[in-house]
Formats: structure tokens, sequence, C-alpha cells
């Protein structure tokens, strides 16, 4: 049984029958990017472990085809059972281990990056310095007790615990969230604008006198979705201080007092604080003479941490952004009216896999060929002799 | 061993790593992105105090070290800067920051920066300066031709005036540094005027003698103090009032110009602010509606604000007067654009207590000389 086992799982055929299934799926996701758009289909084709079929209307999904991570997951454990199984030290198979070895890298760090790398974006008006960047996805609820002299303390529940949990009980608030209505996507209305039938989902700050009407997810690469919850506030010992409207539309946070302390509440894109600070001091707009066709477009931005003493002028532009303490900053876009820039941060700590992986393919084939090509030269000359 | 056995050896090997593989696949993946509550302390962006120009500035994360240096706030006001300096919003490091403009859209920029005692020597840091300016670094031997010593209280302080112009620059923002570097026990000092070569030599002068004034004021001002608070804004000029009885004046944090406080009925308090920025500060609409966002209320259109808004005649000058209500609490604000600077002036507090304190608020505004 074993045998039979670690057979298949040895087997080329199970490579062969991976690489054609992902194919196909490469094939599926990329014309499923059409409808649901890029971020979506790469969540249901490529990060998953098997591609659901959701029949409309009803209450069930089955799963049609292994996922992204299923078939790279099968791949991987395929190609490191062969290669233990079929390892046999000699000079002669160097090129073959170093080959292997770098397809392994490859496929782990692949997978690395889908689980670990994290993109953000930074945006900059001129003069502008922030030391966080926004993710362009994730939303959090951020709960900020306002109360201190010179800190506030900021507790970020991320989107994916208000769609899960319906209530929130945590030991840095003094009360219980109850999440009442979560939309990942909505467009508010003024009640007065919104008809008769509308009616709030809130009773409390400006979320009493706004309508919330879901919409479908954003699909299109340059929109983003509007999410709206509404979230009662219950005190620990019990009585509810009322239900508030928190949404990515609204602008200013809201307030209330609970515990004999300010809270401030807002759904805001999820942050991600570093210990450094980005100033933008210039963003550059070039287009070709007499055109609108852009031809270049650069930040000059100003790089200060106090932990390492650098104060540095850096610009960023088309194939050179700023590379530091393991984030990548790339000129990523740009407001319409040139006053501001959007910078793309990525933290992907398994990027050098890619090129590692590479080179270690590149040299394993160089020795496994060279080896055929000095045994193919010997035969020939003693051939010839 | 036959060949049986190593075929085996090599089954055992191969399904251990099977299983290897799966135990640590499935933990990679059953850990979800971004599924944690995080707790962190931020330094407070306080939105009525940061400015409509300002409202994603610096919330500073406590992770990162405060700054090391040790400028004392009162060297800020205490040294008056010339006229043509305009005061620009401080950053996280910068302790104080002016831009100064040309004729032809020449500008230089010209910031105080404090950091730790390891930040370089004078050759690492002027070689530095000359790399910003596209210029090659230059040894050790050639340092006493670029550097010259100002004597101040501080200590020597060392000045370099560096001049090249940087690949793709305009010429009218760069093409020159004067840079001073005055290291006291636990930090060091960069002040530094970088733009036009020209406008950067007409401003020469005036540099220096800020430079010597800071660093005088250093040794005036007694023990050091944190500097993570960014410093008032020193482009402020001094206006004068009247306080009204019954309020007393609190001293104001980083971005107030002046703090005041008034009971309030049940035992509360009425908070009254006075703040200043250069520029104009946003417009009419966006202020208000910040103001009716921070004590609860929903934002209104551009034409209904205008209607809300009325004007307020002093003797001296005009302000613009809003008076917004929500259920419990009450902003009453007025506010005026002079000399380039905007000046708010705002009490906050419960409904009642506020339109009890309203006359004394607007008695305040009367007693306003700029």
């Amino acid at each position: 049984m074993l045998h039979r086992l670690v057979d298949l799982i040895t087997s080329l055929k199970l490579t062969i029958i991976c690489l054609a299934a992902a194919m196909a799926l490469i094939f599926a996701g990329t014309l499923a990017q059409v409808h649901l758009g890029i971020h979506e289909a790469q969540q249901r084709y490529f990060q998953s472990m098997f591609v659901w079929w959701p029949p409309e209307g009803r209450g069930f999904k089955i799963p049609i085809f292994p996922g992204g991570h299923l078939i790279g997951a099968v791949l991987l454990i395929n190609l490191i059972a062969a290669h233990i199984k079929r390892f046999r030290w000699t000079w002669r198979k160097l090129g073959i281990h170093l080959t292997h070895a770098g397809l392994i890298i490859m496929l782990a760090g692949g997978l690395f990056t889908d689980l670990f790398a994290v993109e953000s974006h930074m945006r900059l008006s001129n003069g502008d310095t922030k030391n966080y960047s926004e993710d362009m996805r994730d939303t959090e609820l951020a709960v900020i007790d306002t109360s201190g002299d010179d800190l506030d303390q900021v507790t970020a529940i991320p989107e994916s615990v208000l769609r899960h949990n319906r209530v929130i009980d945590h030991w840095s608030l003094p009360f219980r969230i109850v999440v009442r209505n979560f939309y990942q996507n909505s467009r508010l209305k003024m009640l007065s604008q919104a008809g008769e039938s509308a009616r709030p989902i809130a009773n409390q700050g400006p979320g009493a006198m706004i309508a919330v009407d879901p919409a479908p997810p954003a699909t299109a690469a340059d929109e983003r979705d509007v999410p709206s919850a509404a979230i009662e506030i219950l005190r620990k010992n019990g009585g509810s201080l009322g239900t508030w409207l928190v949404s990515d539309g609204l602008g200013a946070p809201q307030t209330f007092d609970c515990g004999g302390r300010t809270w401030m509440i807002t759904l805001r894109p999820a942050r991600y604080y570093k210990p450094y600070s980005v100033t933008l001091q210039k963003f550059t707009h070039e287009k070709y003479a007499g055109t609108e066709i852009p031809k270049n477009f650069s930040s000059k931005v100003t790089l200060i941490d106090p932990e390492r003493s650098v104060d540095r002028d850096v610009l960023i532009y088309m194939n050179h952004p700023l590379r530091y303490r393991g984030e990548t900053f790339y000129q990523a876009g740009f407001q319409p009216d040139d006053s501001a820039t959007i910078l793309q941060d990525v933290r992907n700590p398994s990027f050098i896999a890619p090129y590692v992986a590479c080179v270690i393919v590149a040299a394993g084939l160089l020795v496994q060929f060279g080896f055929h090509l000095v045994g193919f030269s010997r035969q020939r000359r003693k051939a010839l002799a | 061993m036959g060949l049986s056995g190593k075929l085996q050896q090599s089954n055992r090997a191969a399904s251990k790593a099977v299983v290897v593989c799966i135990t640590v696949f499935s933990a990679l993946t059953a850990c979800e992105k971004n599924s944690e509550i995080k707790v962190y302390r931020v330094s407070k962006a306080p939105l009525e105090e940061s400015g409509p120009q300002q409202q994603d500035a610096m919330p500073t994360n406590t992770a990162a070290p405060r700054m090391p240096g040790v400028l004392a706030p009162a060297a800020e006001t205490a040294v008056t800067t010339p006229p043509n300096w305009e005061s620009q919003p401080l950053s996280q490091m910068r302790q104080a920051s002016f831009l100064v403009r040309g004729d032809n859209g020449a500008v230089v920029d010209i910031s105080l920066v404090s950091l730790g005692s390891a930040a370089g020597d004078v050759l690492e840091n002027v070689n530095r300066w000359l790399g910003q300016l596209g210029q090659p670094p230059i040894t050790e031997q050639k340092l006493p031709e670029i550097a010259q010593q100002l004597r101040t209280s501080l200590g020597d302080v060392t000045i370099a005036d560096l001049t090249g112009l940087p690949d793709n620059s305009d010429p009218a923002r760069d093409g020159r540094i004067i840079a001073a570097m005055a290291t006291t026990g636990n930090s060091t000092l960069f002040f530094k005027l970088r733009g036009n070569a020209d406008l950067a030599e007409a401003q020469k002068g005036d540099f220096i003698k800020w430079v010597a004034a800071v660093c005088n004021a250093q040794t005036q001002t007694g023990p050091p103090q944190m500097a993570a608070a960014p410093p008032n804004d020193s482009g402020a000029p001094r206006i004068q009032w009247k306080t009204p009885e019954g309020w007393t004046e609190v001293p104001p944090s980083s971005m107030r110009y002046a703090s005041f406080s008034a009971p309030a009925e049940d035992g509360g308090k009425i908070d009254i602010s006075v703040v200043t920025f250069p520029g104009d500060g946003g417009s009419d609409a966006d202020n208000v509606n910040r103001w009716r966002g921070q004590i609860g209320l929903a934002p209104i259109d551009a034409s209904a604000v205008t209607a809300q808004v009325a004007p307020l005649k002093t003797d001296d000058t005009t302000f613009s007067t809003a008076d917004i209500a929500g259920d419990k609490t009450r902003t009453i604000a007025a506010w005026t654009r002079r000399d380039g600077r905007v000046w708010f002036f705002k009490a906050t507090g419960p409904n009642a207590s506020v339109e009890k304190e309203k006359p004394n608020f607007v008695k305040f505004i009367e007693s306003v000389r700029f």
C-alpha cells in the first residue's frame, strides 16, 4: 500500500497532470478576470485549494477543479519526494540535483510570496510626510482611545474579523462591538435623497441620517470597494451605547464616551506603520513636447529614519524603486492634477527566491549539458583516433 | 544491503518527505492574512489641530524611537526669522522648516533636523550632501577648503557651502547646499539650506545668523527637553486679545497657538483654542464639515455651509463665524485670513454651556488685535 502511494506521489505522470492542470487553471483564471476583476480572480483561482462552483441562488458550492495552492503544493511534494526517492550522489548527477533544487526553491518561493508578501500604497501630496502605507484592498475598523496625553491607543480590527465575527470582545476595549450589518461594497446616500422607504442602519452620529445601499463587489482594476458596517457598542456590564455607521465612504472619525474615556471609531484602509518616514518633495510628470503622451513620472522624496540616522533624498521613477528595510517603493500612480503621487509599497520577504532559483537552475543545466558535451567529445575523439 | 533494501529505504525517506511537506503546507496556508486584531500606540493626530492641509500628517508610531534631539522648544519661539522665510508644516524629523521664494520661480528650502550622536562625522556628512548635489566625494585633506567654523555658545559649528546641480534637476530649485552641523552631548543638529544657487547666496547671511541664534538659544533655555513634539509655528506673528473673565489659560499643545478652558454647567469644561497656519487653511466648506464631523454631524454641501457662515466685523478685521450644534455638543468658531495666514478661534463644549458662554466668546473675538 505504502509502495503504491509513494509510487503515485513520485511518479512523472503526476508531474505531467499537475502541469496540465496548471495550464488549464491559468487559462480559465485569465478569462475569469473579465467578469471578476483581477483581484477576485486571483483569490478564487490561484490563491485557493479548489475552484468552487456556486450555483446561482443555491446555498451550497462544490469544488470543480483544483486551485493554485493545491496544484502548486502537489507539484512541490511530487518534486521533493521524487528527488529524495531517486537521489544517488554521483558527480555526473550534480546538474540534475541542482536543477531540481532550483525548481523546488522557485515553487516554495512562489508559495511564500503568496502567503507573506504585502502590497500597499502610500499617497503623498507635495510636502506631505507619512510613516504608514495603506492597503489597496483590506480595510480595518480603528477604535482609538484618545484619553492619553501624548499618544492614542489604536485597536485595529481587520475587515476579515468584522465579516466573520458577530461579537468582538477584546482585552483592549472596555466594551463589546456587535457587528449588525457588514457590506463589502456599498453606496451611501443622505436619507433625504434616498426616498421615503429608506431607513438608516444606525441611530448615532451621521449614520442616523444616511441610507446604505449594498453594491456588487468592484471588479475593475481602478475601482475600490466602499465597505460599510453598522456596529453596536455594548458596555461589558450591559447596556447599549447605540449603533454607529462606519464606512470607508465617511470622512472624519466619529466619537463616543465609554468608561470615562473618549473613543474614536473609523473604518479606513488597513495601515502598515513603519519606523521611518517618507516626505514628498516634488512629483514630476513629464510629457513629450506638444502631446499629452507621458514621458516620465518621478517622485523626489526624503527618507528619514531616526533609528538609523538616515536623512537622504531619493528619486523614485520607472525601474528605479526605493528599496529600504526590506520594502520596495515603486512609482505607481498620481493624482490627475499632478498634486499627489502614489507609491506602491511591496514587502516580500522571499523576493530573492526566483533570482536564486534561476541561477541554480541555469548552473544545473550548464553542468548537466557540460558533462554530456565533454563525454560526447571524448567519444568522438576516440572514434576518430 | 540488497537492491530491495535500498528501494525500501528510499520509499521510507520519500514518504517522510511527503508527510513533512503536507504538514508545513497545511500550517502555512491555515493562517489567514490580516486576521489578527492589532493594538498599538501612535502620537496624537488631532483633527482640529492638524488643519485641513495636514489631515493625514504623521501619526507617529511609537515603535519608531523618539527623536533623540535636544532642541528646546523655547529656542524656536525666541529666535526670530527673516520675514521672507515662509514657515512650512513640520514633519517627524524637521524641527524647523522654511521656504524662501525668489524671482523666476527660484526657491530654497531651509530645515533644522536633530539626529542622534551617531549621525556620522563632518566628512561623511559633507560627502552625503555632495552626493545629493551629484558631486563626487572629497577626501579629509580637502575638507578645510569647504568647511568653516562658526563659534557659538553651543560650541563650534561646522558650516559647509557646496555647489552642484544633479542630473535632471531644476536649477530654480536646486544647485547649492549650505549646511551647518552642531554636535551636542547626545545629539547632532543639522541646519540645511538647499535650493537655487543665487537665492541661496542671497540668504546665506540670514541663514548663518539663524544658525548662531538657535545654537545660542540652546544654552539659554535650561535643561534639554524631549523634542518629539513639534515646536510651535515659529513663523506666527504675535497677536493680542483680552481674555474674558472665567476663562483659564492652559498650556497650548504643540500645534495650538493658545488654549483656554471655561467651566461648563455639569462640571465639565468648554475647550477654547487658537490655531494658526500659513496659507489659506482650506475652504470654509471643508473646515465647517470637519468641525461637524467632530461633533457627530453629517457633512453638508458648500451652499448650505455658506448659508450658515455669518460675518463678524471687529475694529481690526472681519471674521467669518459658524455656530454648529450637535445632539449634545456645540462648536462655535471664528476665523480670518490675513498676511498669508489663517487664524481659527474655536470653542467646543456641552450645548447649554456653550450657549451661555457665547457672548464671552464674541467679546474675545472682538478684542483680538493683529
